[in-house]
This record gives C-alpha cells, sequence and structure tokens, in this order.
C-alpha cells in the first residue's frame, strides 16, 4: 500500500478494531462504523480517524462515512447477513472498487461470490490451516 | 523479592524506551521551533542594513535545530512509535516551555530586557497573548518580524507543524495534548496539513488585503500574522488605532474572526457547506454575543464618549471583536471607559474564541455546551420522570449528543478557569493595583487576550510578570495538559532518578 487510501471498517469487534488501528497507523484514512459507541474502547492510540456511531446497513449512515469517496470497505461485523447486505451496497450503490466482507458460515460463501464480492471465511481459513498442519 | 525487582527492571526499562521515543519527538518539534526563531532572517533580503543584529536569532535557532535533531536521529525509534495522550502531553509540555526559553534571547540581546521581562515576552509571543513589555517604536525589524512570526507559530500549535511538516508520530495523542481534539481528515497527518494549509491561506489573503487597504508590506505582514494567530503584537504603540481607517480596521476584524474560527468549521466554510457553518454551536453562540455586546458598548459607552457616531460604531464594533477573538489590538484607549465598558470586555475576554482555533479563553464551545446543558436541565425536570431526552449539538455535519461525561468535564474545566482567574486578581491586586484593573488584566493574560490597560508595563513588579507569564502558559495549552504532562513526568522520574521503588 504505497499511497494513503480512504478506508471504511464496518463493526468495531476485534477483528474491526485491529484493522482500523493497523490500517490507520500505516497513514492511511480511516472511518469505523460501529453502533455501539462502546466497541470504540477497542481502539488503542494508534487510531487517528473518525468514529460514527450507527447502523452500516443504513444509507444515511453510509452517507455519513462519505462512503461514495471510499476506496475500501472492509465489512467485518460478527453477523454474515449485516456483512453481506452492506458489502452490497457499497459495491453496487456506492460504487466502492475494493469491497471485503467477513464470513463465518462456509455454505454462504458460493452466494457472496455469486454476488461478486470477495469474502474472507475465518472458519474456512482456519479449516485449511488444520489440514496443511496435520499433512505437514 | 527477586520477581518485584525483575517486575520494577522490565517496568524501568520500558519507561526507558519509552522516554527515548518522548525525548526524540521533542527534539524534532525542538528543531521546528528553532527554524521558527531563524524566520526573521528571511526579512535580511529587504532590511540588509539589520545585518549586524542577525547573530541574536542565528545562535538560539541554530543551536536548537542542531540540538533538536540530534536528538530526534539519535532517539527516535526507527519504527514509528504511536504516543498517547499522557506522552502527547509531556512532549507538548517540554517542547513549549523549551521555545519560550530558549525565545528569550533575542529579547535579552537586543532588546536590552532582563530576564523575566524576556521571558514574558517570550511567552505572550508563543502563546499568542500579545501582552508586551517591548517599546515597538524603538524595536528593529527583525524583533518586530520576530515577534509576529512567534505568534503564528504558536497560534497554529508547534506540533501540528511538524507534524505536517515531517512524518512525524502517529497517533492521535499529540494534537490532543495541545488543545485539537477534532480532526478535519480521518487521518491525523492529512488533518494536520489541512489546517496548516488553510491558515496559510489566511495569511496570504490576509496580507494582502491589509495591504489594499492602506497598510505597507511590512506592517501588513506583521498585522496579518497578529491577527490570525489571533496574537495581537503590533508594530505600533497605538496598535490598529495608528491607521485610524475604517478599511483597516475592517479586514483586520475579518481576519480576527477567521482566526477565531474553529479550523473544521473554516473547511466548511471554504468548501461552501454553509448549512454545517450555521448549524455549528460556536457561530450560533457568536451570532448572538457578537450585536448585543456590540449594542450594548455602543448606547452604553461610546455614544457619550466620542465625538462622531461613526466613530463609536467603529469602536464598539472593533472592541467586541478583538476581545471576545483574544486577539488584542485596539483602536482606542479604555481607561476613560465606564465601568459596563470594562465588564463586558472582561466577560467577552473569559469566553473567548473557538475551540480548535487560534484563541484563548474558556472557549465558546464549552459556553454552549453548558447553555444547552442547562436548558436540558430544565426542560427535563418539566417533562413526565420516564421521559428520555438528549441535549444534541452539531459538530460539522454531524449530530452529537451531550453526555453527563462531557458536561462534568466542561463544567470542571470552567471552575479551573475560574478559580485560577481569581488567584490571578488577587495576586494582582495585592500588588496595589484596583479591582477592576486587576479583573481587565488577568482575564487579558489568562484568556491569552493581549488588551491591556496599564498594569503590564516593563517597569511591573516582578513577581506580578511572573504570575503572568505563568497565567498565558496554562492559558494557551488549557491546563489540564499541562497537570498531566507534568505530573506523568514526576512520576516517572523521579522514581528512576532517586531509585525508589
Amino acid at each position: 500500500m504505497a499511497q494513503s487510501q480512504y478506508i471504511v471498517v464496518v463493526g468495531c469487534g476485534r477483528l474491526g478494531s485491529i484493522l482500523a488501528c493497523r490500517l490507520s497507523s500505516q497513514g492511511n484514512s480511516v472511518v469505523v462504523i460501529d453502533p455501539y459507541e462502546s466497541s470504540f474502547n477497542n481502539l488503542n492510540s494508534e487510531f487517528s480517524g473518525f468514529q460514527i456511531v450507527g447502523d452500516a446497513s443504513e444509507l444515511a449512515v453510509l452517507r455519513s462515512a462519505k462512503a461514495d469517496k471510499a476506496d475500501c470497505l472492509l465489512a467485518v461485523t460478527d453477523k454474515d447477513n449485516v456483512n453481506l447486505m452492506v458489502a452490497q451496497i457499497a459495491k453496487n450503490i456506492f460504487q466502492i472498487p475494493t469491497v471485503l466482507a467477513r464470513v463465518f458460515d462456509p455454505a454462504r460463501e458460493k452466494i457472496y461470490r455469486d454476488f461478486g464480492i470477495a469474502t474472507i471465511s475465518p472458519t474456512q481459513l482456519s479449516a485449511d490451516a488444520f489440514i496443511t498442519n496435520l499433512s505437514s | 523479592m527477586l520477581l518485584t525487582k525483575n517486575k520494577s527492571n522490565r517496568y524501568t526499562s520500558f519507561l526507558r524506551e519509552r522516554y527515548r521515543a518522548i525525548v526524540g519527538y521533542t527534539g524534532l518539534i525542538c528543531a521546528i521551533a528553532g527554524l521558527v526563531i531563524l524566520s526573521p532572517l528571511l526579512a535580511l533580503f529587504f532590511y540588509p542594513e539589520e545585518l549586524s543584529l542577525a547573530w541574536a536569532f542565528a545562535i538560539p535557532g541554530i543551536a536548537l535545530v542542531i540540538i533538536g535533531l540530534i536528538l530526534w536521529r539519535s532517539l527516535t525509534p526507527k519504527r514509528n512509535v504511536s504516543l498517547s495522550l499522557q506522552e502527547g502531553a509531556i512532549i507538548v509540555v517540554l517542547t513549549w516551555l523549551l521555545a519560550i526559553i530558549v525565545g528569550t534571547f533575542p529579547f535579552i540581546t537586543l532588546e536590552g530586557l532582563n530576564f523575566t521581562q524576556a521571558m514574558f515576552e517570550s511567552t505572550s509571543g508563543w502563546t499568542t497573548t500579545g501582552l508586551s513589555v517591548v517599546d515597538v517604536e524603538q524595536a528593529s525589524k527583525l524583533i518586530l518580524l520576530y515577534r509576529s512570526n512567534i505568534e503564528l507559530a504558536g497560534g497554529a500549535g508547534l506540533a501540528i507543524i511538524t507534524l505536517s511538516a515531517i512524518a512525524g508520530p502517529i497517533g492521535a495523542g499529540l494534537t490532543s495534548a495541545e488543545g485539537r481534539s477534532e480532526q478535519l481528515a480521518p487521518n491525523v497527518r492529512r488533518s494536520a496539513k489541512l489546517v496548516l494549509g488553510i491558515y496559510s491561506g489566511y495569511c496570504v489573503v490576509g496580507i494582502i488585503a491589509l495591504v489594499i487597504a492602506g497598510m505597507g508590506w511590512f506592517d501588513a505582514i506583521n498585522h496579518a500574522f497578529a491577527a490570525l494567530s489571533t496574537g495581537g503584537f503590533s508594530t505600533r504603540s497605538d496598535s490598529i488605532g495608528y491607521w485610524d481607517s475604517p478599511r483597516v480596521e475592517a479586514v483586520t476584524i475579518v481576519l480576527m474572526l477567521l482566526g477565531t474560527l474553529n479550523f473544521v468549521t473554516g473547511y466548511f466554510l471554504i468548501r461552501g457547506k454553509f448549512k454545517a457553518v450555521v448549524r455549528n454551536g460556536e457561530v450560533r453562540l457568536q451570532a448572538v454575543i457578537i450585536p448585543l455586546c456590540i449594542l450594548i458598548i455602543l448606547f452604553g459607552v461610546g455614544i457619550g464618549l466620542y465625538p462622531t457616531l461613526g466613530k463609536s460604531i467603529r469602536v464598539a464594533i472593533f472592541e467586541v471583536i478583538t476581545a471576545l477573538s483574544t486577539t488584542g489590538f485596539s483602536t482606542v484607549g479604555y481607561s476613560d471607559w465606564n465601568s459596563l465598558g470594562w465588564t463586558i470586555m472582561i466577560i467577552l475576554m473569559l469566553i473567548g474564541g473557538g475551540t480548535g482555533a487560534t484563541a484563548g479563553g474558556i472557549k465558546q464551545f464549552r459556553i454552549y455546551a453548558l447553555y444547552r446543558a442547562l436548558v436540558w436541565e430544565i426542560k427535563s425536570m418539566l417533562l413526565p420522570d420516564n421521559a428520555v431526552t438528549e441535549a444534541d449539538y452539531w459538530q460539522g455535519d454531524r449530530r452529537k449528543f451531550l453526555s453527563d461525561n462531557q458536561i462534568k468535564t466542561i463544567a470542571l474545566f470552567v471552575f479551573l478557569y475560574l478559580i485560577l482567574f481569581t488567584v490571578g486578581v488577587i495576586i494582582t491586586a495585592a500588588y496595589g493595583y484596583s479591582l477592576p484593573e486587576s479583573l481587565f488584566e488577568y482575564a487579558s493574560t489568562l484568556s491569552t487576550v493581549g488588551l491591556s490597560i496599564g498594569v503590564t508595563s516593563p517597569d511591573a513588579p516582578t513577581g506580578l510578570l511572573w504570575t503572568q507569564i505563568i497565567g498565558m502558559f496554562l492559558g494557551r495549552l488549557e491546563f489540564f495538559t499541562i497537570f498531566i504532562g507534568l505530573i506523568r513526568l514526576c512520576q516517572d522520574v523521579f522514581p528512576v532518578v532517586f531509585g525508589k521503588k
């Protein structure tokens, strides 16, 4: 990542906060969205972006995060359905170039792929990791 | 026993590492402060006859730059370390103290001030107060420009300049320690660059506007710097009153208002988002206070005192804005004003400018928030017990709600402000000045305004000058930063030095 990007992180739990802090400390402009203000306590002092309290599946909240100007959106809430919906909105309405969503349930990955949304599945990843460990 | 020893060793080495970073970044900011001290030398191109004075700026400036760079190069860790608010506070307090102390050098050597007077002048400059013990009619061009430049740098904040100039420390700790918790962009460095960009833009426009209004280039540069930083050093002993020109006053008023406007609001204004500007609490508060006070000063003071109605109107507008924006330019003296005028001026000075601007004082946002909280409290008493309401305010284009926590912090700040104000007034009064004089002068000091009714002078008692120095310093950095920084520093340094614990 050479130059500074404008990144929207949806969900500020364990994963979202790590992403937001790292990306922010790399010099990117980061906005995090979470419905609970207390979630922002997960952020450490490395984070220097904006925090928005709100439900990211609402258009107004995404608009206030200037999603139309974003280079990248990461949907990492703990709910697959929310992630899918936010990712879809980001992709189709706001035309964000890079959209990544987290999905827990591997069965849903296919639907995501059909919608053209890149996914990262922790379940799939750990399954792969287990198997590579076994075979080595 | 062994366990505790190991533990404290580990803690000591952790502290050592953190302090390497802190001192390293302090060095970096000091180097920038050194450049600011060197900056008046640029004027030598236009005034080569003052070359003989250049050494007084070159010695402290170059020394600070070199020491700062050495510290930065040798101590700062390779990997960027993010700083917490406490560490940011330590850096800010250390750099400001160093900048102020080194900044006394030109005043001592060129103006023949003693150390106390030089400290006073230097503090007054860096904190953008504008109270002065220098005779500006006798001073050289370099000294005058030097005073304006340190105001300009002090107004923006040293950390901001450093952050945007060089890849400095990351994390919002440093900027919020210097009183800029609101950001323009979701990234500290870009935010700092934007602030500096807007600030320089204001400067260029300000200088040109003042020249068009009828000032010479040198005066225009000095006054634009002093107005935008809400500092208020002038190159004339009559301040803006020297020109006695409505056009100069009008331009200066606009510049002072820009200086006192929160940079975030200013950014919205530049981008043409007037809705966000109009909804802003500080703008609304100003829209009520300024006309109200102008009317009170006009009818209560001006009409009886000045020969023409035009003059009274000009005086009323200018003095209200210079006090509220904490700039401290003046067009008239205040000794012949009545008590009503003095009271209004003292209240305006205490309220002060906008948060996240270059101004001082309690800050308009805090007053506005307390007002909203008060209305909210009364309203909620009238509503049924279980009704849920919240006091809202607009910050940029986002609606926010006042939390109890926020109100508590603000109320404590205002309380502390008034305590320090009272202490300052008591000390001033103890030196034999009258109560109105003490109130006026210390309000002016603590809010970093710079209006004076004659208490501040080169022959003022040493103790009084030091009281004012402390007042200006506390007022600029908003108490809490200084307290946090100093307490943290003592807590960390004493056990290590004296081997306790």
